[in-house]
């Protein structure tokens, strides 16, 4: 049903309003805003955290952050080891419950959202997911269509052209009766982005994608999330992706919109070329570069300043 | 039941069956074919067992008996043999079915009920009432039952930390196993030596004196259960993959494992108290039946009629091997299963490749 970028924010807009009064005015008419800011391509997203405060046991991991996911963009959250960056990504996709504040899908707590609900607006890839054992790729990629299955509805045309479609945006469809154990690990990645592509969300969080996989494979995948939130042929907006990135430097190719943490807090976020500096580098990653325009795409690309070498004997 | 099409669907392997306009049911080809199979299997299992005995009758006479026609067989087959292998039928399909629904839980293809705990805390309360005095055999069964969701009551919640951990589970439940064990020891210790013969036999579970007063209130309780067992079956392909995955695609993880595992007791506990803790069946059948149909998930049905064939085939067997003397089932299915759980744990907990029952 949500597999159209809009509907969701209609279908909760009255939900939204009821909602926003103590989210503060950031948020006013929500679904309204939600819905021009679809066709206009403006930066308020369906999906913010206002004060979010995460923790592990008696560990704050993030503490009162505040964030907008623009609509239709490419987010990359990086930061140094344990920043919070990940822990950040779990409570967006409602893997982690908060231990103040809130995510708002649509200006509704996202607690408040039945998990099935969200699961028609948002799609996410945990970092080392686990299939059942012996299952065929076809069958887990399936798996994505939960959400929009009933028990008397096992499978639909609609499921048929979203598994379909996902098998052939990543490139598996040659795949589809293999078993994912026999699978090497950039294929086994593409699948289980099929798989959450095959749930046809609004919204795509993205748990280092690039983690396990060869160069190539890296620069795949990154495209791919690129042509997700690129808008279809008759103006409809694209996908919204939010996903956590290792290497800084693909983050600024190919993040819309940047976001730096630093022990659970947001240091810097904005567009790539606006906000990678050398003093950004220094301060999250306590690290000395120089920033240089990318040959190719122009983006900031960091270079760390120089390897250590012997240096003559004092 | 209306025309039933074949269309091509995506997860190979998958037959497709429309019921009505909008019904879609995807049906695994190759678990229909091996629940074919094992039923045409448990047929013959059960006209053996029929046939099987101090005497022996043939098997026209016995179809004729179970079709209600007049034999002069009716006796033997009717009267003795028949309620009996009805018992162990329905309890080798509760052991299966519980089995299969703790071990998708734990993630484990050790977690059953008579490693975790179920079956001993069943024991330990039975055990317990034979010493006390208590011997009749319509009280009995429900103390063993009220004993195995106790222990499993227990057992999950010591595992639960903010959520379930199949790992701590199955090692908490084992830990639960040996001392409750050890509490049914201490009652055969301090008990009269003849309750104690008594407990012990029954311990070791058997069909012995088994009839039709033992297959009513298991029947009835499979009956009441099917609608949770449907629900259970699809519920099952959810919870099979980690966590976060399963939640991001909008299960609610705490419920449905607390219904399956909850569902997997009952059953458990309730064919413990019919038969005793039969050893081994809940963990077999389901990781026998996973293998001859290759699904993803372990095939409840499968199981359940796997489950059945191992009962009435190993009382079949305990009946006639050493006959005149009748061992308790139990030590027959023991004896299959002993060395399969030994396999199963060189071979690394199942699958081969070194992955255990992970996080929960």
């Amino acid at each position: 049903m949500s597999s159209t970028p809009r509907s969701g924010a209609e279908t909760t807009a009255s939900d939204a309003e009821a909602a926003v009064s103590d989210a503060g005015a950031a948020t006013t008419d929500a679904g309204v805003a939600v819905a021009e800011a679809a066709a206009a391509g403006a930066t308020a997203g369906r999906l913010t955290a206002r004060g979010l405060t995460l923790a592990y046991e008696e560990r704050t991991v993030v503490d009162a952050l505040d964030l907008d996911v623009p609509d239709g963009r490419v987010t990359v959250i990086v930061g140094p080891n344990a920043c919070g960056k990940s822990t950040t990504l779990r409570a967006l996709g409602r893997l982690l419950k908060p231990r103040g504040g809130a995510v708002l899908l649509d200006g509704t707590e996202l607690s408040k959202i039945p998990t099935r609900r969200i699961a028609q607006s948002i799609g996410l890839l945990p970092q080392t997911p686990v299939a059942p054992e012996a299952i065929t790729v076809g069958d887990l990629v399936a798996r994505g269509r939960q959400p929009h299955q009933h028990w008397w509805q096992q499978w639909s045309e609609e499921d048929e052209r979203a598994v379909t479609d996902a098998m052939e945006r990543t490139d598996i469809t040659a795949l589809g009766d293999r078993s994912v154990d026999e699978l090497s690990g950039g294929q086994r990645q593409r699948v289980w982005i099929a798989m959450a592509l095959a749930q046809e969300t609004d919204l795509l969080l993205l748990d280092e994608p690039t983690t396990y996989l060869d160069i190539a494979h890296q620069v795949e995948v990154l495209d791919l999330v690129r042509r997700l939130t690129a808008p279809a042929a008759d103006g409809t907006r694209g996908r919204t992706v939010v996903t956590v990135l290792h290497d800084l430097n693909q983050a600024a190719r190919y993040a819309d919109h940047l976001v730096a943490m630093k022990a659970g807090r947001i240091v810097a976020e904005g567009r790539p070329a606006d906000i990678v500096t050398a003093d950004l580098v220094r301060e999250v990653f306590g690290l000395e570069a120089v920033i240089v325009p990318d040959p190719v795409t122009g983006s900031p690309l960091v270079v760390p300043g120089a390897p250590w070498q012997p240096g003559p004997a004092s | 039941m209306s025309a039933e099409t074949a269309v091509r669907v995506r997860p190979a392997g998958y037959h497709l069956v429309r019921i009505g306009a909008r019904g879609r049911f995807l049906l695994h080809r190759r678990a229909a074919l091996v629940a074919a199979v094992l039923v045409a299997l448990l047929a013959a299992v059960c006209v053996a067992y029929l046939c099987v005995g101090e005497s022996f009758v043939a098997p026209g006479e016995v179809v004729k008996v179970v079709l209600g026609q007049p034999s002069p067989d009716e006796l033997v087959v009717g009267t003795l043999r028949l309620p009996r292998m009805t018992v162990g039928l329905l309890v080798g399909v509760a052991f299966g079915i519980a089995g299969a629904l703790i071990q998708t839980v734990a993630r484990n293809p050790l977690a059953s009920p008579d490693i975790i705990g179920i079956s001993q805390g069943a024991s330990a309360l039975t055990v317990g009432a034979m010493t006390f005095g208590i011997t009749s055999y319509t009280v009995l069964p429900y103390l063993s039952v009220i004993g195995g969701v106790a222990a499993a009551a227990l057992v999950y919640v010591f595992a639960w930390r903010g959520g379930l951990h199949a790992t701590r589970f199955v090692l908490i439940g084992i830990g639960f196993a040996i001392a409750l064990r050890s509490v049914t020891t201490l009652f055969l210790t301090k008990g009269d030596y003849l309750v104690a013969q008594q407990a012990q036999i029954w311990m070791t579970g058997s069909l012995n004196g088994r009839g039709w007063s033992e297959a009513a209130p298991i029947g009835w309780t499979l009956l009441v259960l099917l609608p949770a067992v449907l629900w259970a079956a699809r519920a099952q392909r959810t919870v099979s993959m980690d966590d976060d995955t399963a939640t991001a695609l909008g299960v609610r993880l705490g419920r449905v494992r607390l219904g399956l595992v909850a569902l997997g007791v009952i059953l458990a506990s309730v064919a413990t108290g019919t038969a005793g803790p039969v050893d081994f069946v809940a963990l077999l059948a389901p990781q026998i039946a996973r293998r001859m149909t290759r699904t993803a998930q372990i095939p409840l049905l499968c199981s359940a009629l796997l489950g059945a064939v191992i009962v009435v085939f190993a009382d079949l067997l305990a009946r006639k091997l050493f006959s005149p003397t009748e061992l308790p089932v139990g030590v027959l299915t023991a004896a299959v299963g002993a060395p399969y759980l030994i396999w199963l744990i060189i071979r690394g907990q199942g699958g081969g490749r070194g992955r255990s029952g992970g996080t929960a």
